[in-house]
């Protein structure tokens, strides 16, 4: 995430020149639907009322509620994805040592549907 | 390390330092959006009509204005308090090495198995070798082992330092006659560099801290024992 770029890969583009969406997981995803929530919302008020400055409140309203519900929906998939990698990753750490031995996870779980 | 002009957080080398990554992210997403709200409300004043002076009695106005920011504060305060409470857990250390701070270099003690006692100086320019950081490298590294909980037990001789090693997502005040105690547990190999983080006087930023991660079985081996 904080590595520099290395030599040959392309530049790093960060939104207004500070946001580093790209390597955020679920940012860039967030802001663009963000965005299409936006557009989408303060467009379609504006057809139906033809009221400009209150289209764009809606427009902006709608920027930061599509933005945020994106953002708190995709962390939430994104931290349950974590964890369920991290005890994948503990299982098979626990197989590789103790494969063979009386503490063969694999053996427990056999002996305990065997009985 | 930190690459030149970085703005962001270091990679993480540890769990906690994953979460405060994730925090980082989370907090920073919701900052962004209140800015965004700020500025586009500072926009609507710069271009408004209304000169009403008089407006009074907007409570459902003033409602939202105060609920809303409570809720703010709780969904940042949450996984916040989450962290924090995570950072305090003893995890059962299989290691403990003492870091003590000098005016200007670190003193390390590994004194579970043996009295290894060194000191690391940064190394001056002239000393640099070919590919050698300048003010982070040190003479003699901390060696410590990947995937083992590590207790750090962090003083100080003479002033106040800090010892701070931002990949970790460690920095713990080095107080003369205190004893701080932090854990960590590394994920990944490597060598990591931090700094002296408390204003400690003329050479504060001439004493940098740098770990040596390796592998449990190559450490088992005692290569910091053949100092």
């Amino acid at each position: 995430m904080a590595a520099p770029p290395e030599p040959g890969e392309p530049e790093e583009r960060k939104l207004l020149g500070f946001l580093d969406v790209e390597n955020t997981p679920c940012a860039r995803h967030s802001i663009l639907y963000g965005s299409l929530g936006s557009v989408v919302a303060g467009f379609g008020h504006f057809l139906f009322t033809s009221r400009i400055r209150r289209s764009c409140d809606v427009g902006v309203g709608g920027f930061i509620l599509v933005t945020l519900g994106c953002w708190f929906h995709c962390r939430y998939n994104y931290a349950k994805q974590r964890i369920q990698e991290r005890i994948a990753r503990e299982e098979i750490k626990k197989k590789i040592l103790y494969e063979g031995t009386h503490l063969d996870p694999e053996r427990k779980h056999n002996g305990s549907s065997s009985n | 390390m930190a690459h030149a002009a970085q703005v962001g957080l270091q990679d993480a080398t540890s769990p906690i330092m994953e979460e405060l990554i994730t925090f980082h992210d989370h907090a920073l997403m919701i900052i962004f959006l209140i800015c965004f709200l700020v500025l586009y409300a500072l926009f609507l004043t710069l271009t408004t009509k209304l000169t009403n002076t008089n407006i009074s009695d907007a409570q459902e106005m003033e409602t939202v204005w105060t609920i809303l920011p409570a809720i703010i504060l709780v969904l940042i305060a949450l996984p916040s308090l989450r962290i924090l409470y995570m950072t305090d857990e003893i995890n059962n250390p299989s290691l403990t090495i003492k870091s003590i701070g000098h005016q200007w270099y670190w003193t390390y003690e590994y004194t579970d198995y043996g009295g290894l006692i060194f000191n690391s100086y940064m190394l001056p320019p002239l000393f640099l070798e070919p590919g050698d950081l300048r003010l982070l490298d040190v003479d003699n590294r901390v060696v410590l082992p990947i995937e083992a909980p590590i207790r750090m037990m962090i003083t100080s001789q003479d002033v106040l330092h800090s010892w701070a090693v931002p990949t970790l997502g460690l920095k713990t005040d080095a107080i003369p006659g205190r004893l701080n105690q932090t854990t960590f547990t590394a994920t990944r190999p490597g060598v990591y560099y931090g700094q002296c983080s408390e204003i400690c006087g003329a050479n504060h930023s001439f004493m940098p801290i740098v770990l040596e991660l390796i592998p449990l079985k190559i450490f088992e081996m005692g290569p910091v024992f053949t100092l």
